[in-house]
């Protein structure tokens, strides 16, 4: 057996990091978003709320981190992977129906109803389908390719295809969650790719959903629009309603320039950028810090996700391994689609910056996986895991050693 | 790699682990790459261009308004305010966020008089989010309804003035339209000194437009405050007057009526009065704009026999004749094969008369004799005496020429004295009063060189600033008021107006210029007393005092020929008042009108005499024994 060793210190501290910038912004920017909110709608915030609600999110998700990481061995999890998944599915089933029912206990915002509301907190199921896709498709992928049915289309596709369908169509269409949409297909295809199946497999699926995506882009108008708005601002094209999203925030992380304005002094933040203190984080980041900041955020972002990869490979058990590509393909989605969006690559979604944005349920989750893929990272072995297909057979014995940067450099 | 069976499918897959990890690398290490790429061209080559469009967005100018002046008039030579600021409010909504009930119901409790809109309309409006929903709503009823807390209301301050004598005056002080800018009168005139200047807050902003503390550009320029001006104008006088103008306008029928009243000896205007007046608060709500207009100095007219006093002036001044000069009155005289005929026909009358006889007749013959005597040549006009005439027109008596008050106020015109066709004739007319344009003021300011001794002045109707509780004197203020720019001002054409009123350009000050001898005032003044001897003697002028004048009558000039019908005339009416055997203290001048209307110089010589026997009375004159 491989000797437990201390886990990656790069996943860990930058998980730490970036919650803890993640606190310092909302508070610089918290008390204006306060402000604009009680101006405009005749709110009454406090103007430590957001900071105050920042600060019990990142403690919750300190809380679930250290409980991945430390207290709930990934074993435990991955047996109950497929009740769990039917857990993460039937939550979403019950929003919707509530939601259709009209209940008070679906929370909509701006017609989408994607919280569940419980009194003085919210949850977001689909957060928890994240988590639960990522668990479930590394034991379904791990049982189908020690059955040799991987790439099979009735003992691999169809079921593949059912319950990935029900989590993109609970998540897409009932609470039109364009963001979390993106980031599921990243995790599916994400695992996809690390479970081995033909390349001409994955390639023709992949193609075959991309052809839905764009069919399901130019067949709403709503969708296009975003389309056209993000065209438009590329072209430079008058600010309208639908590109003021993406022009403000490009204008504030082009006002930050080489070293930022500080921390304290956006003016993006007083109103003019939406979504300032979520989705928009990381612009109002590109005025406060300038483009010095910013390149050390993505380094802190990428070194995260290159270690994701780097413990991915050197575990030796093929499930483990499947699951930290599934993390990594939703920490990856989530930070690239969010940052394309806010420097205008690609249309705004409405998605989240993980660890650094203003919201409670997102940020738990993904601690809390990201604190799986440190527990895990606890057990890798020195060499690189080619071939995970007899796994039990092949685990070696001897040689294994603490995976540190120190070492394995 | 050729993967056709279940096996390949294994080896495949075993050999892939590793390498599908390191698409998944390079897929980190490109998409970074990219976004790095992009954050530098946003952030660094874009940079300027970002923050030029940021500035656009996020700074606030703000105009920091200046306080309007005050306008003060005298009473009992204590300055007293008669037109103020308030500080109003409107009262602005964003009906998507606001809630209907509440706002509408403070509304109905506090400040019903003064919503602007109709509830029903802006809440029906898709997408509104700015409505002002009342205006110059009072400060204690805006707190009112902003202690109601409710959400999404915002109260912009803004200045209302009032005009406390209501509707006294309002010719002379007109009024300030909806952006602030004088209009008319002292507030049109005198905008650039009452108005100061506006400040500027330059500021980064929130989206609401709420100033921050953020940014480095930030500059305040602090508002000049306009300055209080005190006017000559005596408000009891000027109250007085217009209440007895108003009775007499109702006793006749004459529609209008100017009065102007002004100290001989130093030129200052103590009453500016034009009825009907109008609420300059509401001054929209006339429904003829010729209401505005300041009759006594906008509007050039033809004041007719009140010349004579400037035509006899010119010939006794010159030494070619005295009040008791004779000539053969025929009731006509013909120039330029045009006969020229006195109003007065009496048969009495023809024959041999005094120049003084002349006067008090108004006989238009006498005038013509004196323009005669100016050419030396007793039997006709010549080029002489239509030069003589003119230089005293208009370079001594400076009619036809802004007079140089601190208003602004139209030029008039004296023909050429050797241009044109039929000079002589003009000549004859420009005698008495007809064939020239020339306001009430520079009559007026004419007529008190005429009986003051000789010395004509500027007239002025400000007597300077109002400032930490005293005057300042208008000599400190006069350079101010004549090199400013003048009101942006537009000019109703009234009937009369032949001119355009014009901005003074008197930069060189006040002006003070002796242009007739004190004998020629005094001969003046004896034949204008002469003239009222008559009203001594019916009990209407009372005894004691001297008072003299003169009345003018004139034709209405109907599509360029004078109006033979005498369907319409405007009275007017000149006179001094002093106590006996001492020099005239006030001038008084008066003007009659309607259209269509025949007003004599009658009824303005009534209303002259009530105003006299007003103002000994206003300002207890002694008489002499």
């Amino acid at each position: 057996m491989i000797r437990k060793h201390h886990a990656d210190l790069t996943i860990l501290f930058s998980t730490l990091g970036l919650m803890a910038l993640g606190l310092i912004i909302i508070y610089a920017i918290g008390p204006m978003r306060a402000n604009v909110l009680n101006n405009a709608y005749g709110t009454d915030y406090a103007s430590n709320y957001f900071f105050i609600g920042q600060l019990r999110s990142v403690v919750l998700s300190l809380v679930a981190f250290f409980l991945a990481f430390k207290v709930i061995p990934y074993k435990y999890l991955k047996k109950y992977a497929k009740p769990f998944m039917l857990v993460a599915l039937a939550l979403s089933v019950l929003l919707w129906l509530l939601s259709m029912a009209g209940s008070s206990l679906a929370k909509c915002e701006l017609g989408e109803c994607r919280w569940f509301n419980l009194g003085i907190v919210s949850f977001q199921p689909a957060e928890l389908i994240k988590l639960a896709l990522v668990v479930y498709l590394a034991d379904f992928i791990t049982r189908k390719q020690q059955n040799g049915e991987l790439g099979k289309w009735q003992e691999f596709w169809l079921p593949l295809i059912v319950i990935c369908g029900a989590s993109l169509f609970l998540v897409v269409i009932a609470q039109g969650d364009l963001g979390t949409g993106v980031a599921l297909i990243a995790i599916i295809f994400g695992m996809l790719l690390a479970s081995g199946i033909p390349a001409k497999q994955y390639l023709i699926m992949l193609a075959l959903v991309i052809a839905i995506a764009v069919g399901s882009v130019v067949t709403s108008t709503h969708r296009m629009e975003r389309v056209n708005a993000w065209l438009d601002t590329l072209q430079g094209a008058e600010v309208t309603d639908s590109t003021y999203h993406i022009e403000n925030a490009m204008l504030a992380i082009g006002t930050g320039g080489l070293f930022g304005v500080g921390i304290g002094n956006s003016v993006q933040a007083t109103g003019y950028l939406p979504e300032s203190i979520n989705d928009s984080v990381f612009a109002i980041m590109g005025e406060t810090f300038g483009f010095v900041g910013l390149f050390l955020v993505l380094i802190v972002f990428a070194a995260m996700l290159i270690r994701m990869l780097k413990v991915a490979d050197h575990t030796p058990d093929f499930e483990s391994h499947l699951y930290i590509v599934g993390v990594f393909s939703w920490a990856l989605a989530q930070v690239v689609v969010n940052i394309a969006a806010m420097t205008g690559l690609v249309p705004v979604t409405g998605i989240t910056l993980p660890l650094l944005s203003y919201g409670g349920t997102s940020m738990i989750f993904i601690a809390f996986a990201i604190g799986l893929v440190c527990q895990l990272s606890c057990y890798t072995s020195r060499e690189v895991t080619t071939n995970h297909e007899n796994i039990s057979s092949r685990r070696r014995v001897g040689g294994t050693h603490h995976a540190s940067r120190r070492r394995s450099a | 790699m050729p993967r056709n069976s279940q096996s390949s499918i294994k080896q495949s897959s075993a050999q892939s682990t590793h390498s599908r990890i390191k698409i998944l690398q390079n897929v980190v290490l490109i998409t970074f790459a990219i976004i790095v790429v992009r954050l530098f061209f946003i952030q660094i080559i874009e940079h300027n261009a970002w923050v030029a469009k940021a500035e656009e967005q996020h700074t606030l100018l703000e105009t920091i308004t200046a306080r309007r002046g005050e306008i003060y008039m005298m009473d009992k030579g204590e300055p007293v305010p008669v037109v103020l600021n308030q500080t109003a409010y409107q009262i602005i909504i964003d009906p998507t966020v606001t809630k209907r009930e509440p706002i509408e119901q403070a509304l109905k409790t506090y400040a019903e008089p003064y919503i602007a809109v109709n509830f029903d309309d802006i809440y029906q409006q898709e997408g509104l989010r700015y409505a002002i929903v009342a205006k110059n709503v009072p400060r204690e009823l805006a707190e009112k309804i902003a202690s109601e807390d409710i959400g999404a209301v915002w109260f912009k301050k803004n200045n209302q003035r009032v005009y406390s004598e209501g509707q006294l005056a309002s010719g002379l002080l007109g009024f300030v339209n909806a952006d602030g800018v004088g209009q008319y009168g002292v507030e049109g005139s005198l905008n650039h000194i009452l108005s100061g200047k506006d400040g500027l807050l330059k500021t980064t902003s929130d989206v609401n437009n709420v100033a921050l503390s953020i940014g480095k550009d930030n500059t305040k320029i602090p508002a000049e405050d306009g300055e209080n001006v005190v006017l000559s104008i005596d408000r009891g006088l000027e109250k007085g007057v217009e209440r007895i103008t108003a009775e007499a306008i109702s006793h006749t029928a004459a529609t209008n009526a100017s009065v102007l009243i002004m100290n001989p000896n130093t030129g200052e205007i103590l009453t500016m009065a034009n009825l009907p007046n109008y609420d300059p608060a509401n001054y929209a709500n006339v429904t003829d704009a010729s209401v505005y207009n300041n009759y006594t100095l906008d509007v050039p007219y033809e004041p007719a026999s009140i010349c004579k006093n400037f035509a006899f002036s010119a010939a006794i001044n010159e030494g070619v004749m005295t009040p008791d000069t004779t000539f053969f009155n025929k009731h006509y005289e013909e120039v330029d094969d045009w006969k020229i005929w006195n109003a007065e026909q009496r048969s009495s009358l023809y024959g041999t008369l005094t120049m003084k006889d002349a006067l008090y007749w108004s006989l238009n013959t006498g005038s013509i004799y004196a323009l005669k005597l100016l050419g030396g040549n007793p039997n006709s006009i010549n080029q002489q005496g239509r030069e003589k005439l003119f230089d005293y027109y208009y370079n001594k008596f400076r009619l036809g020429q802004p007079t140089g008050v601190e208003l602004a106020e139209a030029e008039g015109f004296i023909p050429d004295p050797n241009e044109g066709w039929g000079r002589d004739s003009t000549y004859a007319n420009l005698t008495f009063g007809q064939n020239l344009s020339i306001t009430m003021l520079q009559t007026a300011t004419a007529f008190s060189a005429v009986v003051n001794g000789g010395t004509w002045r500027t007239p002025s109707v400000i007597k300077g600033y109002y400032e930490d509780g005293k005057v300042i004197p208008k000599d400190a203020l006069h350079g101010r008021v004549a090199s400013s720019e003048g009101p942006p001002r537009e000019v109703l054409a009234g009937e009369e107006t032949t001119t355009e009123p014009v901005e003074n350009s008197t930069s060189a000050g006040p002006v003070e210029d002796k242009i007739l001898t004190d004998e020629t005032s005094a001969s003046m003044r004896s034949m204008l007393i002469n003239n009222r001897e008559y009203l001594v003697r019916g009990g209407i002028d009372r005894p004691g005092y001297d008072i003299g004048g003169k009345s003018g009558t004139a034709q209405v000039v109907r599509n360029g020929a004078y109006d033979d019908s005498f369907a319409e005339l405007i009275g007017s009416y000149i006179g001094f008042i002093a106590p006996s055997g001492e020099m005239p203290q006030y001038v008084i001048m008066t003007k009659m009108w309607g259209e269509g209307q025949s007003i004599g110089s009658g009824d303005a010589m009534n209303l002259f005499n009530s105003l006299s026997n007003y103002l000994i009375d206003y300002y207890k004159i002694k008489p002499n024994q």
